[in-house]
């Protein structure tokens, strides 16, 4: 009897066990491995986000899940590769608030009605920090300092235009004063600029002080104290009530269509993994909340983040008002195409000219200066549709560079008409060159179309034919062994998504 | 005393079977990483970062630094043989690395560039173990007029590099600093030349055009005039340097190793520019600067010593402050914080079986290169023995998926070969290339600094501060020099205007 109750208590717990997973959906999804973009290279936040986000869906679905990187314009370049795949529910997008303001400057709110917000699950709210080793490091005393510096204290953070930017000049008018933003390259390097005592104030993430014991939070925008920072007080406590709600989110959007059935096995797994001890304990100890928000709750969020960012990107004048200045178009419609089509005639012209002349010979040397002389004033001319601003704006380095380039040109055109008879034009199989040319643009397109494996072998194997290498066997060896090595060291191991191809990716 | 300590602890750390194969495997890997036109150090790092999610952050870190520092020797290796710099700091290795190989000494090439290296990685690693806490503090002393005028003084090297081409330089550079602008502007946010094409929000990847300007113009050229169907005739056997040989570069390695540290523990500044200021102090020291491009051993160790002593550098301000001081730094960052780790000064204190375990390793890890570049050298010299006409078709497959690897991007591809084209047709009229590498390096640094040190503090803070009105005034004289030796009827005012 004992034999079958042990049993029977076997089965339970195996069949509990088993109960916990997710199981595929009546048209079996996923069938395939789930793709998930990350829009910043390895190692940022939003990477590991996904990747420990991965390791812990595995405990509870038996889906694959592929991530892949692309990196580039602050996820302009991820969206467009989310939204160019079919919406079957394979492709996720893991994004982050960082993401509605680059949307919002970028495409408007074109970009984030073509996804389907799945779910929110971490939030982390902004504070200010600053450097314990200045006079100055405690809420109160900014203020004070700032109002009695009228506009000249100055506030250090990355990206212009990102959350951390958007939440200071917040900071600054519920507390009634204006300070200078200088944006640095990353959090890191504005970081360094803090305590190195040349800003006074910091907008970031609380983990950030982690590991630096000079650094101390002046004042977080969340509703209570923070469990791990219970010294430092909240916005909400220091007189603003518009400052307990303003926090970084990441969390996962997939473009919209998935049909519900697909939507619902998801909204499934995240609540899993977000009730996960594991996950809660590693983000935990990090200072980050972990919270499940689902698609209808994360929607309203993401309204209100895309109005917040409007607000305040017209406000700093990221997002133009004033379309119906004649050179805004310049950058994009058709008046630059005007603009391209003139460069191009210039050249053309000069070129026709200098053919048809007794310097015939210097014909490369002079359509080099003069391709760098309109290039000049091609950017020069573009350069007056950046707006203009009262310290150093867009404009002046590019000018500043152009004003260089000009003279340069100038003086190397005179020199090489002056010196003509000493120039020799470079001789050479200048056909066989342009020739190849041709042939790695046509492996181009065929690594488009056809996708890298085939397209490489085939590139190899004609190109050493070409070149005029003619051991079949060894052509093969290597052509195949080039396939191979690509395989396992950059897709297997490097994890670097090479094409598959249009065709293919249509035909399978 | 104290670190000497904590430092036998760290080989305690890093004594076992497992670190030790996993340095010789991070060894190989960084090698292979830097070689490869397409992998930087920084590109080698990220892209293995996925790998060590999963090991112990100690052998994380290992394994990570190991590739790094093996990738910086590695850019030179493809440097020397095929003129195909592997890494954007190698473009300097290649100056005269290439010209030996041509000469047919590659050997002497490769010895000089891994002797350079590890000495200079050693070095480094030393400056990095007992200097990091006062080293640090300067570093943040560092004013955005500062880096300014850094960026310029880094620029004055084209004068002396360009020689008599002085004026093609020049505008090669500035072509270089006008396409940096091209993007999202870091500073107001708006775009600029970017047409309304997402892929130009960043402007245009460094490592594309690197691999474009060098190592597809360098097969265009070659096939241009024959060279796929010469036979080269390398002596494989002898033509290695001597003990001899490399004593009598010791005093440029420990200049170069110095230099390279020092600019590695700028945040935002690094390697590349570390090898361009050094291989021009180098030229401008020497009693025959015209040697220099033609295969002066000198470049070469210069040029290595810089950027490999520069990894050291680059590690300061990550241990001591917990800031990254280069691309790679910023990666390892995110690799500890993976592993619950938040690189800084506390970890000194929370772990410091790891960061010694961590500088044990670097000097391990320098050992390792050194012996595995011995046995190496004879291996990649052979390279120069493939017969061009399977090499060619091969640097272009690299080069390709090297380009594609950086962000995953088709458009990386397009501009890469656009590079290569445009490399050929100004390397055929004796535009030198490497300048335009150099001004897409240096145009973010100089143009945020300059704005944001004017932001700060007005158009005169560049001369207010003693260091950068230092700096400027070394960039000026440096320029006059390398002016007047290279020019019998200088044109300074020009010169200043390129200032």
């Amino acid at each position: 009897m004992k034999k079958y109750i042990l049993i029977f208590l076997l089965l339970i717990s195996f069949n509990y066990s088993f109960s916990d997973q997710i199981h595929k959906t009546e048209s079996g999804f996923p069938s395939k491995p789930i793709k998930i973009i990350v829009y910043t290279s390895p190692g940022g936040l939003i990477d590991i986000t996904t990747r420990k986000f991965t390791e812990i869906a595995a405990k509870y679905s038996d889906a694959t899940f592929v991530v892949e990187n692309k990196p580039g314009a602050g996820g302009i370049v991820a969206l467009k590769k989310v939204l160019s795949q079919p919406a079957d529910g394979y492709t996720l997008f893991a994004c982050t608030k960082s993401n509605i303001s680059k949307f919002v400057s970028t495409g408007g709110t074109a970009y984030i009605t073509a996804l389907d917000w799945l779910a929110m699950l971490m939030a982390d709210p902004e504070c200010v920090i600053t450097n314990r080793k200045m006079d100055i490091s405690d809420w109160d005393e900014i203020v004070k300092d700032a109002r009695e510096k009228k506009g000249g204290q100055i506030w250090v953070g990355p990206d212009t235009g990102g959350l951390d930017h958007v939440t200071s000049i917040k900071i600054w008018e519920q507390f009634d004063f204006k300070s200078k933003w200088i944006p640095y390259k990353s959090g890191g390097k504005a970081l360094a600029a803090l305590l190195g005592k040349q800003g006074q104030a910091y907008v970031g993430n609380p983990r950030e002080v982690l590991g630096n014991p000079d650094l101390k939070i002046a004042a977080v925008s969340s509703e209570t104290r923070l469990e791990q920072f219970p010294d430092v007080p909240t916005f909400k406590e220091l007189g603003s009530n518009e400052l307990s709600n303003e926090y970084m989110w990441r969390g996962f959007a997939i473009k919209k269509g998935v049909p519900n059935e697909i939507l619902n096995w998801y909204s499934e797994l995240f609540q899993k993994v977000n009730n996960d001890p594991n996950w809660r304990i590693f983000w935990e100890k990090g200072g980050i909340e972990v919270v499940y928000y689902g698609p209808e709750t994360f929607e309203e969020i993401i309204n209100s983040d895309t109005k917040f960012f409007q607000h305040y990107l017209e406000k700093i004048g990221i997002i133009k008002t004033d379309s119906d200045n004649v050179l805004a178009n310049l950058g994009t419609g058709k008046e630059f195409a005007l603009l391209v089509l003139l460069f191009l005639l210039i050249n053309l012209i000069v070129g026709f000219l200098v053919y048809n002349s007794r310097n015939r010979k210097l014909l490369s040397r002079i359509l080099i200066i003069t391709f760098f002389l309109s290039l000049s004033i091609l950017f020069y001319i573009l350069s007056f549709v950046f707006p203009e601003s009262d310290v150093v704006g867009p404009s002046v380095v590019p000018r500043l560079w152009i004003f260089l380039l000009i003279p340069l040109n100038i003086l190397l055109l005179i020199k090489t008409l002056t010196n003509k008879n000493k120039v020799e034009e470079p001789g050479g199989n200048v056909n066989k060159v342009l020739k190849y040319i041709l042939f790695l643009i046509v492996y181009l397109v065929g690594i488009y179309f056809l996708g890298y494996y085939i397209s490489s072998f085939a590139f190899i194997f004609v190109s050493m034919y070409i070149l005029g290498y003619r051991k079949y066997g060894t052509m093969l060896i290597i052509s195949f062994g080039w396939i191979v090595f690509s395989y396992l060291i950059f897709y297997k191991t490097l994890y670097v998504p090479l094409p598959i191809g249009r065709i293919i990716e249509i035909l399978f | 005393m104290e670190i000497l300590s904590h430092l036998v602890e760290g080989f305690g750390v890093i004594g076992g079977f497992i670190p030790i194969l996993i340095i010789m495997l991070g060894v190989i890997m960084g090698i292979i990483a830097g070689a490869m036109p397409g992998l930087s150090p920084s590109m080698g790092v990220a892209l293995l970062v996925p790998f060590t999610y999963t090991m112990s952050p100690t052998l994380a870190l290992i394994l990570l630094v190991s590739i790094y520092i093996a990738a910086n020797y590695g850019g030179s290796i493809t440097a020397v043989t095929i003129n195909a710099p592997g890494t954007p700091a190698s473009v300097v290795t290649a100056f005269d690395g290439y010209p030996l190989t041509k000469k047919g000494k590659p050997g002497i090439g490769l010895g000089v560039s891994l002797i350079s290296s590890t000495v200079g990685g050693f070095i480094g690693t030393l400056i990095l173990i007992f200097f990091s806490a006062p080293l640090a503090k300067v570093a943040l002393k560092f004013h955005p007029a500062e880096y300014f005028a850094l960026a310029i003084f880094g620029l004055t090297t084209v004068a002396s590099l360009g020689g008599k081409n002085w004026i093609k330089a020049f505008i090669a550079a500035i072509f270089g600093l006008l396409i940096n602008t091209i993007g999202i502007d870091p500073i107001s946010g708006v775009s600029r030349f970017t047409f309304g094409i997402s892929f130009l929000y960043d402007g245009f990847a460094l490592i594309p055009a690197l691999i474009g300007l060098f190592a597809l113009s360098e097969i265009f050229k070659q096939l241009e005039e024959g060279g796929h169907k010469a036979k080269a005739k390398v002596d494989l056997s002898s033509n290695w340097p001597t003990i001899r040989d490399y004593l009598k570069l010791k005093f440029t390695i420990i200049r170069s190793s110095i230099i390279g540290t020092i600019i590695g523990i700028l945040p935002g500044a690094g390697a590349t520019i570390a090898s361009f200021i050094s291989y021009d102090a180098t030229k401008r020291l020497s009693k025959n600067p015209e040697d220099f491009g033609k295969g002066e051993v000198r470049g070469v160790a210069a040029a290595e010593a810089a950027n490999s002593s520069s990894v050291g550098g680059a590690l300061v301000p990550l241990l001591t402050l917990g800031i990254p001081g280069s691309a790679t730094t910023a990666v390892l960052i995110g690799a500890l914080m993976i592993h619950d780790l938040t690189p800084g000064p506390r970890l000194f204190v929370s772990n410091p079986g790891l960061v010694y375990g961590l500088f044990a390793s670097l000097l391990v890890a320098n050992v390792v290169l050194l012996v595995f570049g011995l046995f190496g050298s004879r291996l990649w010299i052979k390279v120069t023995n493939i017969p061009k006409k399977i090499l060619f078709p091969l640097i272009f497959a690299v080069s390709i998926i090297g380009s594609f690897a950086v962000q995953n991007s088709f458009f990386d591809i397009i501009s890469c070969l656009a590079f290569g084209v445009f490399g050929w047709i100004l390397r055929r009229n004796k535009y030198p290339v490497a300048p335009i590498i150099l001004g897409m390096v240096l145009g973010n640094i100089a143009e945020t600094n300059f704005r944001r040190a004017v932001m700060m503090g007005g158009y005169d803070v560049f001369f207010t501060r003693p260091a950068s009105l230092i700096l400027l005034i070394l960039g000026l004289v440096s320029l006059i020099f390398a002016f007047i030796k290279s020019n019998k009827n200088p044109k300074i005012n020009k010169m200043k205007g390129a200032k």
